[in-house]
């Protein structure tokens, strides 16, 4: 079920490189996200848009988050065709798929730092 | 070679990406910077250097763009190689990281071995840069280096070079200000009696190598020159000199001259160069002076051939003299400009003061684009008055000057053969410092006394085969015949200087073995009539104080005289 | 190859024949045809197919004369085109080598 939200070789790859700073990439992630999603929605212009989906766009695909990182993609598509109606439906879907991601993130530095 | 430990500049707004691509990249053994907007991009390049950048494209503050226009204007020649970090898709995104001076991409999500594949390529392309540019300033150091030099030799060549006559008024040359470094030579200067040694060389080669051997030959030639010496002997003693001085495949090409402004004659020697050419004031066949002999420091001192021509001149006619890289000049065709189209610029010339725009014309011409390493030289037949060579400069104190001796000499034919007394005795009449004034007119006397003594009283020559050119011609000829096959005769030479008042005076008492001539019956003939021949005996009488000859013109006796020295 | 040289059967004449430009490109191959043969009573300098001679060309003749005996050497120059002849004819090497 996962699998369909993370890529877990992904996540094993990640832990291989960051070693003991996997946990750290980790809350970085978590803490990063939070800060794109306000991005989304509090952004004044199609460009702020842009550019808040392309970055997290960018930082999920690194964490292996597939299905976020390509919801970020429609969206950054989509802001360079107006208008922007029915937009919010698509940033609606972010949320939804990041509530997701968040808990996996959350397990997955549960499991790592209790060994 | 062991991958190079690098400092890296990564500039990246996310923190996950950044965080993930700084463990990345030190873990494949580089220092790491990190920025999270352009601005402090440019800041911690402009403070700590790093070799190599990765940019986020899309970044707060300033984009990387703008960031990475700004590090590659930092960076200078150097190359600061940058990649841009993106997961951009679309071309036009692309070309504008490019634009802005990037030179690679990486997507995300980072692979690592891809990351360190491409920082590898990178930092070699980096290295490859630096060796250029480093090359680049060694080579413009050395050149820089080098062109000073030849601005020093040159300096002290010229001084050497132009120690002669080269801006006497019936002169004009053109050669490019860098000819002694192409092996061109050319040099002129006035010997002691006024007339005037003239050489136009070239050696072999380029370069430092075909300046070498023209400090030497420049030493010899005005040294020589200066002593009174001739053709013959300055050209034995220059061919001897590079001989053994020169590698076996070096040699100079060289044209020589003496002329004779009062005598109306050139000697010429030509050994290896194009021939040069005798022109006339109304536009007539050229007369070319021919190569006849093989290049200066080819032969051995005792294989060497000192024998010149002898030719007539008339006021106004002009000697051209240039280097083979006019002939020698081809078009895109490989097809040589060659000497039949050189001559016919010669004959087409109207105006003699145009005559060298019109020879780099034709070549211009011909090539589609000029040369600047030619050498062209013409010497105007002038009335010797016009000319006014310097006076000689003495290395003495000027204090001691002998003023009460006399000297005899008595020359036989095995040593006129081969041996010219006069500079030894020029050198020795030099000590008389009242006479100096008169040097130029005592050394022309002497001359004369000499080659009348020895042509005409010696070997027995009749002057009044010179009254036309092929005459002319015909006389020289005889003249190295019957010196070849001299064995008896003589010169005898006396001097006489005495004390007068508080000058003093010098008699020079010249004798030969010949028939002698009637004095009265040639001093008698008009000037017109003496044309060619009797030059001589005007100038002899024009120059010394007091002339008489004796026992049937066999025997001359001639005054000069100095008041006291100021 | 632009310099091939040969060696009579009997070991005493080596032909060397020049190709194309004979200029200072041209040194180190000239000067190996003769170095690398112990010395010939006689040579042959073949310049059928040279186009072009320059004066470096000329020393490098003078270094063979040099290296055959010199002033005993017998070099002849053969198949010279007109133009190659008229750079040897100013130069006067005919008075040096048998020139045809």
């Amino acid at each position: 079920m996962s699998d369909i939200h993370i890529d877990r070789n992904v996540l094993r790859d990640l832990q291989e490189v960051m070693e003991e700073g996997y946990v750290c990439l980790l809350e970085t992630f978590l803490d990063d996200s939070d800060k794109r999603l306000s991005q989304l929605h509090e952004a004044k212009s199609a460009l702020e848009l842009g550019h808040a989906a392309h970055s997290f766009k960018g930082s999920s695909s690194n964490m292996g988050a597939l299905a976020l990182a390509a919801l970020c993609q429609q969206l950054e598509a989509r802001v360079k065709q107006q208008p922007l109606y029915g937009i919010e439906d698509l940033i609606n879907q972010i949320d939804r798929e990041y509530e997701v991601v968040r808990h996996l993130y959350a397990e997955e530095r549960h499991r790592v730092s209790i060994g | 070679m062991p991958d190079a430990v690098l400092t890296v500049l990564i500039a990246e707004d996310s923190a996950t990406d950044r965080m993930l691509l700084a463990r990345i990249v030190s873990k494949q053994g580089h220092a790491v910077l990190t920025a999270e907007n352009g601005e402090q991009a440019v800041a911690l390049f402009a403070e700590q250097r790093p070799q190599l950048v990765l940019l986020d494209a899309l970044m707060p503050v300033m984009d990387g763009f703008e960031a990475a226009r700004q590090i590659k204007a930092l960076a200078g020649e150097a190359l600061v190689p940058i990649i841009f970090l993106t997961s951009l898709s679309e071309e036009e995104a692309l070309v504008r990281c490019l634009e802005a001076g990037g030179d690679d991409f990486l997507a995300k999500p980072y692979s690592p071995v891809i990351l360190a594949a491409k920082i590898k390529a990178m930092d070699r392309l980096r290295r490859l840069q630096a060796t250029v540019l480093e090359q680049r300033d060694q080579i413009a150091r050395h050149h820089h280096h080098l062109l000073n030099e030849q601005r020093v030799a040159k300096a002290v060549f010229d001084k050497v070079a132009h120690a002669g006559c080269l801006s006497s008024p019936n002169i004009r040359y053109l050669q490019s200000p860098y000819a002694l470094f192409n092996g061109d030579l050319l040099l002129a200067a006035f010997t002691p009696s006024g007339d005037m040694h003239v050489l136009l060389g070239d050696f072999t080669g380029h370069g430092l190598p075909a300046a070498v051997g023209a400090m030497p030959l420049a030493e010899v030639f005005y040294g020589m020159t200066a002593k009174g010496y001739g053709l013959a002997e300055t050209l034995r003693e220059m061919n001897a000199k590079l001989k053994r001085i020169l590698p076996v495949d070096m040699f100079c090409c060289a044209l020589l001259l003496n002329l004779s402004f009062s005598r109306r004659m050139v000697e010429v020697w030509n050994g290896g160069m194009p021939d040069g050419y005798v022109l006339d004031t109304d536009g007539g066949e050229p007369l070319p002076l021919v190569s006849r002999h093989l290049p200066l420091g080819v032969l051995a001192p005792e294989r060497f051939d000192d024998s010149t021509q002898v030719l007539p001149l008339a006021l106004g006619q002009r000697l051209f003299l240039l280097s083979d890289g006019v002939v020698d000049t081809s078009d895109d065709n490989d097809q040589l400009f060659g000497v039949e189209r050189l001559r016919r610029v010669l004959v087409a010339n109207r105006q003699p003061e145009l005559l060298f725009e019109e020879v780099l014309g034709a070549l211009e011409a011909f090539r589609g684009c000029c040369r600047d390493d030619v050498s062209l030289l013409e010497i105007g037949i002038v009335d010797p008055d016009a000319l006014s060579p310097p006076p000689m400069t003495y290395s003495d104190s000027g204090q001691c000057a002998p003023l009460d001796w006399s000297s005899q000499f008595e020359f036989r034919a095995d040593t006129l053969k081969r041996f010219n007394p006069l500079p030894y005795l020029l050198q020795l009449l030099q000590e008389i410092h009242g006479l100096r004034t008169q040097s130029g007119a005592l050394h022309s006397v002497l001359n004369e006394l000499y080659s009348n003594a020895l042509e005409h009283g010696v070997l027995g020559l009749d002057s009044a085969l010179k009254r036309d050119a092929r005459g002319f011609a015909e006389y020289y000829r005889q003249r190295n015949e019957r010196l070849q096959a001299l064995n008896s005769g003589y010169i005898r030479l006396r001097l006489r200087v005495e004390p007068q008042g508080l000058g003093g005076r010098l008699i020079i008492e010249v004798e030969d073995s010949g028939k002698g001539f009637d004095v009265n019956k040639v001093l008698g003939r008009p000037l017109v009539e003496q044309g060619l021949y009797g030059r001589g005996l005007n100038l002899i009488r024009r120059l010394s104080r007091h002339v008489e000859w004796a026992d049937e013109g066999r025997r001359v006796c001639v005054e000069f005289t100095w008041e006291a020295l100021a | 190859m632009g310099v091939i040289s040969e060696l009579s059967q009997d070991g005493k004449k080596l032909t060397i024949k020049v190709k194309g430009r004979f200029d200072f490109g041209k040194h180190q191959e000239f000067r190996e045809a003769y170095e690398r043969n112990a010395q010939p009573a006689s040579v042959v300098v073949d310049l059928k197919e040279a186009t072009y001679l320059d004066s470096s060309a000329l020393g490098m003749l003078l270094l063979l004369r040099d290296h055959v005996g010199g002033d005993d050497s017998e070099i002849r120059v053969v198949n010279t085109s007109s133009d190659v002849r008229k750079i040897l004819a100013i130069s006067n090497f005919d008075k040096l080598f048998d020139i045809s």
